[in-house]
């Protein structure tokens, strides 16, 4: 009994750990409190939790619009209801009707606060624990238990979830179940879980590009027999899950009118093309270029559309090209059905995902119209989830950390302005140092290292400037316009090594051209065999899936020899390697 | 990477000396060569690295959270010490907060200050009452984290030279992340860390066979915060002995001038300047001031608790029942009020200062006659412990945060052996838990149950590791079960405390809304009438109560230890004279 160390108590720990800094992020204040009249984005949700459970349904998306109106849709308004029914049964003056607003007691902030902590262990918790087991499958406990840290402790979504307040995790929670169960093979809960995501925060609609090529790509793989079938299956449970989100507003629930209260609110077009100051292509451009003064505002949102389709078209292109590279023959495919083959769940070119979500994500985040800066949180997902793999030497690691530090970097004047300073110094410092990164140290200079300590220095100057000088009267955004034209330049970068890397693992999934991508090789599937039951992930799927999958294939590519991606894989004992050898 | 370097590099570590009992023989370590002078971020390792940085963060988070008045009264000291002359230091009344400190610690408010007049002047303005803007808490908690590294630094050097530095490396940890620090320093405000890191610098000292400087250190301590003459005794036997007379008695007039000259030395820079204004009498009356009662408001978890609990349940017996026993009137109303006076028993015959004082040293008469005949480290390091423990248990109007002053010295000995890990064990329990009254507000009752949870589970698991015993015997068994139920009855205790004041709230829901009373504050406890003022301080009394118990308990578990020395193997330190 005394044998049992601290190891088991590693993955508990880091997950009360993360309970500990969460809540100690939330004792600092949120997005406008204390700023009468209308308050912020806490207020806000607040609202809706006093709103949902006072109205019926029908009033949810017209009362009273211009005070924090429902601009989310229904699964948000679903959770914000029961939330707002559980802290009424505790306390009904914090969401009394109309008096409530702006409440600002100890009791009703740590309820709140409590929310966003529950919600995240219900929903973001599970989804990066199933992370760790299914897309690092085939990697050590050490490299899971890191993945899941670096996941945990990602600063930004701490800040803008726990300091800021809003529900971000639960999206993103959502989005990565659909992942998770992608790489596990099951398509149609994947579905399912991307329709939640998106009927909780419509800002998952940044990763819908990526993920519908991908569903598309599959269906293509499967050949015309099975591919339609999955088509149609993908179809009815999207469709029905969207129904049935949206039920309470459509016939014979509400007149057909009905449905367009939510979705006028929900998409709302009327807006300018950036509210704030976003560290993005049409705020930083704006600098020099003054786009209102010589566009109209309709040209700007067709510009924006298509500038945002053209920048998350390599990812698609990508990704419906190697759906069509490896499209198993026919007799192949109904061959894998007979046997409930691997081959049927596992699309070879699922380490593509990752790489397009973060295309189409960041192409949105820098070209789309109405872009918050917390909308980084979109591409830092995958970007992290990619990185959460990646050994500390590797490029991918270097790219993750620089993005995640740069995208808190550039929150910086929206977490000033909560009050969220200190917290903003204490997130940094704990995840830089969890994930051991230290970009002042390490002596090989990459580009991508020497980009690193380029922007650091920037930032850092930036900081000590704004903390010494207040900004002349001419410029008063002189600091927010100087963090925009810092961060930017790195998420143009980062968008445009998302697509280089997706090259390159195409490529190293089989060649760009027209290949021979349905002869597979045998000893996968004899491996498959014996992998039957549970626990088998590390053997079957996790090997495919993995994310340091596409890594070693990439540098297998390039080094042209099978000795070269045996290095690679690093510091794991279950390399990925026997499958690997054999696709090229 | 990280973390898991140093957990892997911790648990390597102990791999490599898990069976290592023989004191004589010190395996070489990467440690002892690590042992010279140089500035201590110099000689730091990856994973004292990782902790710093780690801790540090969540030090950072609390920077908004709840602060007691005693933050208040740093920053009116701050101020006094910053715009009077040394003069009128301890004279003036602006505030209520009046300066209560010895000299060295107005003194550290003093260089303190020069600082934050740069950063805010609004700081160290002494009519600024109250004065909580953002500069003034970043400032003030910046100090606090600053200061602590003191203790770090002598945490470190605990670990050099260490005679088992895999169990000294988690003891040292374990210290530097102890929740009392976290929750009485970081969030409640105080210097703890830093005093206490002088403390440990003079016992390290000891360690290393400076005694000068250790007895030195402790002059410069008890000039900061004279609370820590609850050690005295235990010094004074130590150095007396082993320092100022040979081992056959004979006195070391060298070694007894220089220490006698050194601590006059201390004192009078001390106090000099005070005795050359005429002002003693005026410092000392702040220092004592014995116009409290015997209790504090909330019970602090020593005897005093048990015997006035004790004092209510025989007054409900004697009401129910009518006997005939003089009941003192006054005693029925004053126990649970919660205020600061006078503790008048209403059954049990009332306590005197003059009372707790002869109990106080009549027990550590025990163990300094045997600390006299055995002078060694550890048998001072025990002494020690007991003498805090002592006078923790038994003072008059202790606070409840003098808990640390046990477990702190406590800790040293946790990885002795098994008997000891388990006084500490019981006694770090009871004694975090009976701190966290002190922080009442819901987030920052969340966060000290989910820390003190993380750092009791690590500790534990990586030290149960060092020290385990396989049971001896039938009695041990059973103590042993006793034990763990006792320690299993903190969870309900745990869940009652923060669900009761909730539930009577619900039950006397009929009643006018009290705003936020979900909160059982001390503070606000005068407030409420009536019936709901002996409901309002059950969860109080009952984790004061149960908590002296687990305290009691491990006083006599180390008083046993400390007597029954020689008769069995007590761990590495023994070998250390």
């Amino acid at each position: 009994m005394h044998k049992r160390g601290i190891k088991q108590w590693v993955v508990p720990g880091a997950i009360l750990a993360s309970t500990l800094v969460k809540s100690g992020i939330g004792l600092g204040s949120y997005s406008g409190q204390g700023t009468p009249p209308m308050f912020g984005d806490y207020e806000a949700q607040r609202h809706w939790m006093e709103l949902t459970i006072h109205l019926p349904l029908r009033q949810w998306y017209t009362y009273d619009l211009p005070y924090w109106g429902l601009d989310y849709p229904p699964l948000t308004a679903y959770v914000s209801w029961l939330c707002g029914i559980i802290g009424a049964w505790i306390e009904p003056s914090w969401f009394a009707l109309g008096t409530s607003r702006g409440i600002e007691t100890q009791g009703s902030k740590f309820f709140m606060r409590s929310t966003v902590t529950v919600l995240d262990v219900l929903v973001y918790l599970p989804a990066i624990l199933m992370f760790a087991r299914t897309w690092q499958g085939s990697r050590s406990k050490r490299t899971q238990t890191i993945a899941l840290l670096t996941l945990l402790f990602q600063p930004a979504l701490l800040l803008i979830d726990f300091g800021h307040f809003q529900y971000n995790s639960v999206m993103l929670g959502f989005a990565l179940f659909a992942l998770n169960f992608f790489a596990t093979g099951q398509d149609l809960l994947g579905a399912f879980f991307f329709v939640l995501s998106l009927g909780f925060k419509q800002m998952a609609l940044y990763y819908a590009p990526a993920i519908g090529s991908y569903l598309l790509a599959k269906c293509i793989y499967l050949g015309p027999t099975y591919g339609t079938a999955l088509f149609v299956r993908l179809a009815v449970i999207t469709s029905v899950t969207f129904l049935l989100l949206f039920l309470p507003f459509l016939p014979p629930f509400a007149p057909i009118s009905g449905i367009f209260d939510p979705i006028t609110r929900i998409f709302p077009f009327a807006r300018g093309l950036f509210e704030d100051k976003v560290a993005n292509f049409w705020c930083a451009s704006n600098v020099l270029l003054k786009w209102k003064n010589w566009a109209s505002s309709s040209l700007l949102v067709k510009l924006s559309t298509g500038l945002t389709a053209l920048g998350f078209l390599p990812g698609v292109v990508g990704l419906l090209h190697s759906g069509f590279k490896h499209q198993l023959s026919e007799k192949a495919a109904s061959e894998s059905h007979a046997q409930n083959d691997e081959r049927l769940k596992h699309a070879p070119f699922l380490p593509l995902l990752p790489y397009a979500l973060l295309t189409s994500s960041m192409s949105f985040f820098l070209f789309s119209f109405q872009v918050h800066e917390k909308t980084i949180l979109l591409p830092l997902l995958p970007i992290t989830l990619l990185l959460s793999g990646a050994h500390v030497d590797s490029s991918v690691f270097s790219w993750g950390a620089l993005v995640n530090n740069t995208a808190v970097f550039s929150m910086w004047p929206l977490l000033k302005r909560d009050g969220l300073g200190v917290q903003y110094i204490a997130t940094l410092l704990l995840w830089n140092r969890l994930i051991g990164y230290n970009p002042f140290r390490n002596p090989e200079k990459s580009f991508v290292q020497l980009l690193s300590l380029a922007v650091y220095s920037a930032g850092i100057v930036l900081h000590i400037l704004e903390f010494v000088i207040a900004p002349p009267s001419r410029y008063p955004d002189m600091y927010p316009v100087l963090n925009v034209l810092v961060s930017t330049p790195v998420f143009v970068l980062t968008w445009l090594w998302s697509i280089k890397c997706g090259i390159e693992v195409a490529w190293a999934l089989g060649g760009l051209g027209p290949g021979s991508g349905s002869v597979k090789p045998v000893t996968e599937r004899r491996m498959s065999v014996g992998a039957d039951g549970k626990g088998s992930y590390r053997q079957m799927g996790g090997r495919a899936v993995s994310l340091g999958y596409s890594e070693s294939r990439k540098r297998a590519a390039y080094g042209g020899s099978s000795r070269a991606s045996s290095v690679v894989g690093g510091e794991d004992e279950l390399t990925v390697l026997p499958s690997g050898r054999h696709m090229l | 990477m990280g973390i898991l370097d140093t957990m892997r590099k911790t648990l390597r570590l102990k791999s490599s000396s898990s069976n290592f009992k023989n004191p004589t023989q010190i395996p070489p370590s990467t440690e002892q060569s690590a042992h010279k002078p140089s500035w201590f971020f110099g000689e730091m390792e990856t994973s004292e690295w990782d902790l710093l940085v780690l801790s540090t963060s969540i030090k950072l988070l609390l920077y908004p959270a709840y602060r007691s008045t005693d933050f208040e009264v740093h920053r009116n000291w701050l101020a006094i010490t910053h715009t009077l002359p040394i003069s009128k230091w301890y004279l003036d009344t602006t505030s209520e907060w009046t300066l209560d400190y010895p000299p060295f610690f107005a003194y550290f408010e003093k260089v303190l200050s020069i600082p934050a007049s740069f950063i805010d002047p609004k700081i160290v303005d002494l009519t600024n009452l109250n004065y909580d803007s953002w500069s003034a808490i970043a400032y003030q908690r910046t100090t606090v984290i600053i200061t602590e590294l003191v203790l770090g630094a002598a945490l470190l050097r605990f670990v050099r030279g260490s005679v088992d530095p895999p169990t000294q490396r988690i003891i040292s940890a374990s210290l530097f992340l102890h929740p009392g620090f976290l929750i009485v320093d970081h969030i409640h405000f105080q210097y703890n860390g830093f005093m206490f890191g002088i403390l440990l610098w003079s016992i390290l000292r000891a360690r290393d066979g400076n005694k000068l400087a250790s007895g030195i250190l402790f002059a410069i301590l008890l000039n900061f915060k004279h609370i820590y003459m609850y050690f005295a005794p235990a010094y004074f036997v130590y150095l007396l002995r082993s320092f100022c007379l040979s081992p056959s008695g004979q006195l070391q007039i060298k070694n007894f001038l220089s220490l006698a000259n050194a601590v006059i030395a201390v004192f009078v820079v001390s106090l000099g300047p005070f005795a050359l204004m005429g002002q003693i009498p005026q410092v000392f009356s702040r220092l004592f001031p014995f116009t409290r009662g015997l209790n504090h408001a909330y019970w602090a978890p020593n005897f005093w608790a048990l015997v006035t609990a004790t004092d209510r349940i025989f007054l409900r017996y004697v009401t129910r029942t009518g006997t005939d026993i003089a009941v003192n009137l006054s005693g029925v109303a004053s126990t649970s009020r919660g205020l600061v006076g006078d503790t008048v028993f209403a059954v049990l015959p009332n306590v005197k200062p003059i009372h707790t004082f002869i109990i106080t040293l009549g027990f550590q008469v025990v163990w300094l006659v045997k600390l006299w005949q055995n002078p060694t480290y550890k048998s001072f390091l025990t002494a020690l412990t007991l003498c805090g423990y002592s006078s923790f248990l038994f003072g008059w109007h202790v606070h409840e945060k003098a808990v640390l002053l046990v477990l702190v010295p406590l800790s040293l000995l946790a990885g002795e052996r098994h008997a000891y890990f388990r006084t500490y064990l019981i006694a770090s329990v009871a004694g975090v838990f009976s701190l966290f009254p002190l922080l009442f507000t819901p987030g920052e009752s969340l966060l000290k149950v989910v820390y003190s949870t993380l750092w009791i589970t690590f500790v534990y698991t990586a030290m149960r590791r060092q020290v385990y015993e396989f049971p001896k015997s039938l009695s041990y068994v059973i103590l042993d079960t006793i034990e763990k139920v006792y320690l299993a009855g903190f969870l309900p205790l745990l869940a009652f405390t923060n669900f009761f004041p909730a539930l009577i709230r619900w039950w006397m829901s009929t009643a006018v809304c009290i705003p936020s009373s979900k909160i059982s504050c001390p503070e606000l406890a005068s407030r409420p009438t009536g019936a709901s003022l002996t409901m309002e301080f059950l969860p109080l009394m009952l984790t004061s109560v149960y908590c002296a118990v687990g305290l009691v308990w491990g006083f006599l578990r180390l008083i046993f230890i400390y007597l029954h020395e020689e008769t069995t193997y007590q761990g590495q330190l023994s070998g250390l004279r």
